[in-house]
């Protein structure tokens, strides 16, 4: 008997799911493991990150300066390419945005538990990338400090509105929308950590400070509940509805290689591909050094490999259907465009030379198509050094998908005599890294300061599993049964 | 000066039970408070129905009627700007930037409605954060208070929650 039920476990192990929670909890050693290490000293490997973040964040704002006092003159744009990094870097930022939202509520609307632990993480992720995204069209207009009355519906003198039949004004509307909402959702989702940190805490300042963010949480979980559902149930169609309106800055337009109905669908697809794909990367260090690893276990990794996997599909899809679309349509404009992208003609139709940019195209490929197909295997998706490094690629690929809509588009349009290369001048790459390291350190300071896992769902959701134990509607060989019922076998053996 | 009665529980269906039995036995004033939401304590407790989604739809509605109304009055009334010589209420152009303002207002609503009104932000302070045990009501621990009525003594309320299963039981006043 014993042997058949050690086989038959062995046997079903492959098929279970993988525990969400590792190791027993209970509420008081949650509170401990993730409140710990707000209350613990500052660490060097923190500190160095953090002054290297902050270095980087000087380049950025050198190149801010630069850009604002001698003019876009200084970056690389010109005349067909008058969108290039500024357009490329707005649309990659918003698109890793995006992941947040998906996480934090359409997973919370489909009830999937896997979101718990990594909602709060992928919100600050959001909110601090589209804070790098706003800063480029903000940028591009060349004087900052005029853009808001160009852009918002105010009576000025001269009597004159924002041409609200322009996508560019939907998209202020829309991102400025999207950022709102995802702060304050963020934020209300915080409520309640705070006051725990607040009760958790040792010394009377630091009660002080965390006191003044949060309020005490009483019967106000009704009203809470409510609201926080409402919420996700207005940024799921808000996310969506961002990045189908950045697709329209494109798709609006009569460019070949813009002008496609497929643009908004396969925008959103490519924006939660790339968004998955940056919170892997913030993720699988962190949950490391911080020792988040009972919290953030093998079961959510791999289920985030499962919707890069996904959503690389529909970007691929998307891909081979601009290319099947420009031949179909037969508008010979159109078919220059992607014959000319991907390098490789078809007879009776003359090559125009080379384009210098077909390896970005096939880098794109390569990264958003072929790297994540590893994740069809299982191994991969268990290990995190190999998903991390896709997931970088992944990060790349995304990057080039938009240098290729926006730099290859527009420097081969209707007529060879307005063709021109475009090359980014050292301004371009600045503002681009600087960035990077801008949204890094303000990353490090989240984890840093305020509790990365929403820990009051964590309790939610361990009280839940517990009591699922107790009805045993969990299957009887899954591992977090198998988890308790060896521990049990090992106390009367002992 | 009101003086209300704490008391503790280890497990959250304790809590609601005791709730539930408080609040049979005639006793009104009830709260129960707890690290993260416990299921059924509405019911245990008869709270009314929230009022977030009415408010969360009327805020909605508005907001995007306004945004409409605000596209429509600045591009087709008061300054008509002829675009590619599409008609100036081009209704179709206008439908991304109200559903935009529709969510804005409804959100901006329910964050603020829900932490003015409905959380009731001013009060910063409440008589059962006077028991220094209570912090771990958003920890790891669930609490119900039941204020005294005037003159009744504590004894038997104590009694009676102990009896439910309370670990730890206070008293408390309002401090003046």
């Amino acid at each position: 008997m014993a042997v058949s039920v050690a086989a038959r476990i062995e046997a079903r192990r492959a098929l279970e799911p993988l525990p969400l929670l590792e190791g027993e909890q209970d509420d008081g050693t949650i509170n401990k493991t993730l409140f710990d290490y707000i209350w613990r000293k500052t660490g060097k490997g923190w500190l160095i990150l953090f002054l290297m973040g902050l270095g980087g964040t000087g380049l950025l704002t050198f190149a801010v300066v630069l850009t604002v006092a001698k003019g876009i003159g200084m970056w690389g744009n010109n005349i067909p390419v008058a969108w290039a990094f500024g357009i490329i870097n707005f649309v990659w930022w918003i698109g890793i945005g995006h992941a947040g939202t998906l996480i934090s509520a359409i997973l919370l609307l489909f009830q999937q538990k896997w979101r718990t632990s990594i909602n709060r993480f992928a919100e600050a992720m959001t909110l601090f990338a589209v804070m790098q995204a706003a800063l480029f069209p903000v940028l591009h207009t060349g004087r900052p400090w005029f853009a808001i009355y160009w852009l918002f519906p105010y009576p000025s003198t001269l009597r004159i509105w924002p041409q609200f039949k322009s996508p560019l004004m939907w998209d202020v509307f829309a991102v400025s929308t999207y950022f709102i909402t995802s702060l304050l959702f963020w934020y209300l989702g915080l409520i309640p950590d705070l006051a725990a940190l607040r009760d958790s805490s040792t010394s009377r300042w630091q009660r002080r400070i965390y006191g003044i963010f949060s309020f005490g949480s009483a019967r106000h979980w009704q009203h809470y509940k409510i609201a926080y559902l409402l919420l996700a149930g207005l940024a799921t169609p808000l996310v969506l509805s961002v990045h189908t309106i950045v697709s329209y800055d494109f798709a609006v337009s009569i460019v070949p290689g813009w002008h496609e109905t497929i643009f908004p669908p396969y925008f959103v697809a490519g924006a939660v591909f790339s968004g998955f794909a940056m919170v892997m990367t913030l993720m699988v260090p962190a949950r490391r050094f911080m020792r988040l690893k009972h919290v953030i276990t093998a079961r959510h990794l791999e289920a985030m490999c499962k919707i890069m996997l996904v959503t690389s599909l529909i970007v691929g899809y998307g891909y081979v259907m601009e290319h099947f679309l420009s031949w179909y349509s037969g508008n010979k404009y159109d078919f220059y465009q992607y014959a000319n992208r991907r390098g490789i003609w078809y007879d009776g139709f003359p090559s125009a030379g080379r384009d210098p940019y077909i390896p970005v195209f096939w880098l794109m490929v390569t990264c958003n198509v072929v790297v994540p197909s590893i994740f069809w295997f299982r191994w991969p998706r268990r290990n995190v050094y190999v998903m991390w490094i896709a997931s970088v690629l992944i990060n790349v690929g995304m990057w080039c998908e938009r240098f290729v809509i926006v730099v290859i588009s527009l420097h081969r349009d209707f007529l060879p005599s307005a063709w021109a290369n475009y090359r980014p001048t050292w301004v371009d790459l600045s503002l681009l890294f600087g960035t990077i390291c801008f949204f890094g350190t303000l990353f490090l300071l989240f984890l840093r300061f305020i509790p990365a896992v929403a820990v009051q769902e964590v309790k939610e959701l361990r009280h839940e599993l517990h009591k699922e134990h107790a009805q045993h509607e969990i299957p009887e060989f899954s591992q977090e049964a198998l988890a308790i019922t060896e521990l049990e076998a090992g106390e009367t053996e002992t | 000066m009101t003086r209300f009665i704490l008391a503790e529980f280890a497990e959250p269906e304790a809590m609601v039970e005791a709730a539930r039995k408080l609040r049979e036995a005639g006793r009104s004033g009830l709260d129960a408070y707890s690290p993260y939401p416990v299921h059924g304590i509405e019911e245990a407790l008869k709270l009314p129905r929230s009022k977030v989604p009415l408010v969360a739809l009327i805020a909605g509605v508005s907001g995007a009627i306004g945004g409409y109304v605000l596209q429509w009055w600045t591009n087709a009334v008061d300054f008509e700007i002829n675009v590619a010589n599409r008609p100036p209420p081009a209704w179709p152009t206008n439908i991304p930037i109200t559903f935009e303002s529709g969510v804005l207002v409804c959100v901006l609503t329910l964050f603020f409605g829900s932490l003015f009104y409905f959380f009731g932000l001013p009060r910063t302070y409440h008589p059962v954060f006077e028991a220094e045990e209570f912090r771990s009501a958003s920890l790891d621990r669930f609490w119900i208070s039941a204020p005294l009525k005037d003159g009744e003594g504590p004894e038997e309320l104590q009694r009676k929650l102990r009896e439910l299963g309370a670990e730890r039981v206070k008293q408390v006043e309002e401090a003046q």
